[in-house]
């Protein structure tokens, strides 16, 4: 359902990415790994509308993304779960869920489900997201995302400044997303994990993809093994 | 203790006229100077339409019509470039155009209609709060402002609309990914902002008289009430309208009215001495 090709995008006249291509089907999994630098957020934004990109094509559905608003790739269901978080830090939990759903009214049974997903934000829905800790704001933000019932669900980056037990804790909820059927397209540098919940994956070096296939493949090649594995 | 509930009254009109300005601040980092004049295109229209035999309250609803669709005019041309620019170029050019706006409406108005002003003349008996006597006008506008600034607090906190438009203060690329389009809300509060200020021209118009060279001084009581509030922050704008109603209506009482231009001034000087970002303000 979302297919890049020959995307080239960067800041200013710095090309980062060059020349990508890449296909997340759907119901699938799909993960892009590199090491920080490596291009992967700049890649994110660009499918996102974030980021104006120099040339390729990127579709999906029957839509083509490039030159659209990022606003515009939300309402088609895309959502974008940028590292920073980007949630609104003085207005309550609660109601940072609700603009999740934006334009449209919140859903309750939505509300309930992101709640039954994340019990801890129920706990604290009054309370403002910029108070919030590391893990619940991670939290916030994918419900935030979830609001909108999106066909693809987008993640740069989901362990961002989390503990070791957070960011697997953050992995776990992915997963139970999985087992639901959502298609996932996830940038991480903590490749194990990443590994772990993606049907596919990419690996990207310098703004270019360098490999790919099935995780568990990568999994056990040498070169990724000693690259992102810590594993000589 | 009267003079301090003057000065609440003067303050609920400085709030009013301030929260429009403020929102545009946070929603864009645009600086609008002409904020005053849409004030007094509110003001002139108005007033030309009472002069010409239209009752009180139609004339002052198409006045205050009048300043909402020039400021959807304003940011539907001239302001196009300013959006194009970002970070501080945006707010350095939206302070040139804007200031240019103000001088082209300032012309037209003293040039055209330079004796007319506008003046609701609320008059009668006053009427006792709490034991201090209050003229009628001054607690007419006092309540056309409380009216005007509860309806933006309902707006703002719990229609979906009101809680997008405080999303694009608080983070623009968070609410781009929720679905939000940024420069259709900006448009739409910038048209609310014209608007409010026509209703705080309204308001002074109960209290005292409007007239067309009055612009500027409107536009510089709103920004210092910003300032001090904090720029981009509605909730700043209020509790500094009150801190400096309070402080005006005190200065007018002990001193006298030819200083409290300066010790508006100072105060302001003060409070961002103390708290550069103001009152309410992000960081404070």
């Amino acid at each position: 359902m979302l297919t890049v090709e020959g995307l080239n995008a960067g800041y200013g006249d710095s090309v980062v990415v060059h020349d990508v291509s890449l296909q997340v089907a759907d119901g699938e999994a799909v993960a892009v790994i590199g090491s920080n630098g490596a291009g992967k957020t700049t890649l994110l934004r660009a499918i996102c509308g974030l980021l104006p990109a120099r040339s390729g094509v990127v579709t999906y559905g029957d839509h083509a993304l490039l030159g659209r608003p990022a606003y515009g790739i939300a309402r088609l269901g895309v959502a974008y779960v940028p590292a920073e978080r980007r949630l609104f830090p003085r207005m309550s939990a609660l109601e940072n869920l609700e603009l999740g759903a934006y334009p449209a009214r919140p859903d309750e049974q939505r509300l309930a489900r992101v709640f039954e997903l994340f019990p801890r934000l129920a706990d604290r829905r009054r309370q403002h997201a910029g108070t919030m800790s590391g893990g619940e704001q991670q939290m916030l933000a994918v419900g935030r995302a979830l609001m909108a019932r999106p066909s693809l669900l987008i993640l740069d980056e989901p362990t961002t400044g989390l503990a070791p037990i957070l960011a697997e804790e953050a992995y776990t909820s992915l997963k139970v997303l999985r087992g639901e059927g959502t298609t996932v397209l996830v940038a991480e540098q903590q490749v194990p994990l990443a590994l772990d919940l993606a049907d596919r994956a990419y690996v990207i070096e310098d703004g270019r993809i360098q490999m790919d296939g099935p995780a568990a493949e990568l999994q056990d090649n040498p070169d990724v093994r000693r690259a992102y594995l810590g594993i000589v | 203790m009267a003079v301090v509930l003057d000065g609440i009254a003067y303050g609920l009109q400085l709030a009013l006229l301030a929260v429009g300005l403020t929102m545009i601040y946070g929603l864009g980092g645009v600086l609008n100077l002409a904020h005053g004049q849409f004030a007094v295109v509110t003001a002139i229209s108005a007033a030309l339409l009472m002069g010409n035999g239209m009752p009180t309250l139609p004339a002052v609803i198409l006045g205050v019509l009048a300043g909402a669709v020039l400021a959807l005019v304003i940011d539907g041309s001239i302001m196009r470039p300013v959006y194009r620019l970002h970070g501080e170029n945006r707010v350095l050019l939206s302070l040139l155009i804007t200031i240019g706006v103000a001088f082209v409406i300032d012309g037209l108005l003293i040039y055209n209609y330079p004796f007319t002003a506008l003046n609701l003349g609320v008059s009668g008996p006053a009427i006792n709060l709490l034991g201090v006597p209050m003229r009628r006008g001054s607690l007419a506008a006092s309540l056309l402002a409380l009216v005007a600034l509860a309806a933006l607090i309902v707006f703002l906190r719990y229609t979906r609309r009101g809680k997008a438009v405080r999303s694009i203060i608080e983070d623009e690329e968070g609410a781009m990914l929720c679905g939000i389009n940024p420069s259709r809300v900006r448009t739409a509060v910038f048209a609310l902002s014209g608007g409010l200020a026509g209703i705080a021209a309204v308001a002074e118009g109960m209290t005292s008289s409007l007239s067309a060279t009055d612009g500027l001084n409107l536009t510089i009581l709103a920004l210092i009430v910003t300032v001090v509030g904090g720029l981009g922050s509605v909730a700043g704008a209020l509790l500094a309208g009150l801190l400096l109603g309070i402080v005006y209506s005190l200065a007018t009482f002990y001193i006298g009215a030819y200083v409290t231009f300066i010790i508006l001034l100072v105060t302001a000087m003060v409070t961002i001495l103390v708290r550069p970002s103001g009152l309410m303000g992000r960081g404070a």
